[in-house]
């Protein structure tokens, strides 16, 4: 029984860790600000009822961008109302949440563009420019 | 497919983008518990490691461990496991039968000498010559003996494999053992489980893959990545245990407000394993969030110790002590940094299960 002689139940616990993660990453934008390191906290890995997980996502509020994924399943991405501070979601199969974790960095890498992927769609690219390019072979074009 | 070639190169191939890769390694960062920002680092040495050659052995076992790693077939994350390796040999999956399939593993393991992975689920009959489990001709004794010589490491998925499971259970018909008492002079990695967990056996050999070296294991073999914590330390009912609520039965009022198993013979204090955390069925449930006490199948001899549900402590002497203790002790408020700091390594645990 809790003090107030309601009983507990599933995921109802309020446990302080919400304001606990929010101390590690004020912390952590500080020293992102003053130009240090990006820092990422798994939330996976850490015990959080669903009430202090909402919490968490209450606290740290939406900002100006947010982002939706396609690549391997969906991702969501939303920088929260603390600039710098990005919560990102991924899912698996279904719709369930493979991982998802807080980054605290200027821009989520998963964002960029890799240079190999840029390189394999710039030689894509220059194919398709040259197959539209290429002249309609004479015996084709004769009986058009 | 080049056997040269790098997983980098295969998926930009299949057109899979770095992208995928970067969110693939940041979830093996996250079910392995490595932090979170060395994915990037791991994409990188993913992308530029060759795929591993893997040579799967079924024993003595029920094919639930390799049901529980195929699950997943819609082309998620969870399924890129296997771009990383190449499944040579699994007779179960592969397609063909008869001497084809045995010469495709003689192949593998000549091209691949010294370099290839034997994953094994089962135990391994020894009783007379190890005659009660055979196949093409050959005794599972010989077939792993034969197949581990040239091997990098062993992978024992299972308990049946790593300690015996099942099989091994009283009277033991069969002799049966674990892979580790038949193989000594290899690295054996063992990923226990009924089944274990597809997360720890696709990290396991995903971190095989990208920093071509074993993981960290505890004292019975297993990687503490998964197996580091008991599934009490990161039971979501823990602080039901703290505050000293207990279901006494199926069903009572404790049990239907979701509190601690404890008291019904729950073996999550004694249990080291993942199911708490990364949970079953695409990460539906796991065997306490649906009202039963964890059996401890991942530990040794779980089939013999004692009763599913009889609490801990009548199994460890009938001493009441240890539940009003833990009742008394408990009680904080925070209880989920608490049980963080708790956060236990296998080196730590004083019980070693057999």
């Amino acid at each position: 029984m809790t003090a107030d002689g309601a009983t507990p139940t599933l995921y109802d616990i309020s446990t302080g860790m919400a304001m606990s993660l929010m101390q590690e990453i004020a912390e952590r934008l500080g020293i992102l600000a003053e130009g240090g390191e990006p820092h990422a906290i798994d939330l996976l890995g850490i015990p959080m009822s669903k009430r202090d997980r909402d919490e968490l996502e209450a606290m740290l509020g939406r900002g100006e961008v947010e982002v939706t994924l396609d690549v391997a399943g969906a991702s969501r991405l939303w920088e929260t109302q603390y600039s710098g501070v990005w919560w990102i979601r991924h899912f698996g199969e279904g719709e369930r949440v493979a991982s998802e974790r807080i980054e605290i960095v200027p821009v989520p890498e998963i964002l960029s563009a890799h240079r190999l992927d840029m390189a394999a769609a710039a030689r894509r690219l220059s194919d398709e420019l040259a197959q539209a390019n290429e002249p309609i072979p004479q015996e084709e074009s004769a009986h058009v | 497919m080049s056997e040269q070639e790098t997983i980098g190169e295969l998926l930009v191939k299949r057109g899979i983008s770095r992208r995928a890769l970067l969110k693939y390694a940041g979830y093996l960062a996250s079910v392995m518990a490595l932090p979170p920002t060395s994915s990037t680092a791991m994409a990188q040495a993913l992308a530029n490691a060759r795929r591993q050659s893997v040579i799967w052995l079924s024993f003595q076992e029920c094919t639930g461990c390799t049901e529980s790693l195929t699950r997943s077939f819609s082309p998620t994350i969870e399924d890129m496991i296997f771009d990383l390796i190449s499944l040579d040999y699994h007779e179960t999956l592969q397609a063909v039968s008869g001497y084809a399939a045995e010469e495709a593993r003689m192949q593998a393991m000549k091209e691949n000498k010294g370099k290839y992975v034997v994953v094994v689920d089962g135990s391994v009959s020894t009783k007379d010559g190890g005659v009660y489990s055979a196949n093409a001709g050959k005794t599972n004794l010989e077939t792993l003996q034969e197949t581990a010589k040239d091997a990098l490491a062993l992978i024992s998925v299972g308990t049946c494999a790593a300690f015996g499971g099942i099989p091994h259970a009283k009277p033991n018909p069969t002799g049966a053992v674990p892979v580790s008492d038949i193989i000594t002079d290899k690295p054996i990695i063992n990923i226990p489980g009924c089944p274990p967990i597809a997360e720890a056996i696709a990290g396991t050999v995903a971190y095989l893959v990208t920093f071509g070296k074993i993981p960290e294991l505890d004292h019975l073999g297993r990687p503490k990545a998964f197996f580091g914590d008991t599934i009490h330390d990161r039971c979501y009912r823990r602080p039901f245990y703290d505050k000293g609520l207990f279901a006494k039965s199926f069903d009572d009022e404790g049990a239907r407000n979701g509190w601690c198993l404890y008291e019904v013979g729950c073996k999550g204090p004694v249990t080291y394993n993942a199911c708490a955390t990364l949970k079953w069925n695409g990460g539906v449930s796991f065997p306490i969030q649906s009202g039963h006490g964890c059996l401890g199948c991942s530990e040794p001899d779980f089939w013999d110790r004692g009763g599913f549900y009889k609490p801990l402590s009548s199994w460890t002497g009938g001493n009441a002590a240890i539940i009003g203790g833990a009742a008394a002790a408990g009680a904080v408020v925070g209880a989920a940094s608490a049980l963080l700091a708790r956060r236990r390594k296998a080196s730590a645990s004083g019980e070693k299960g057999s």
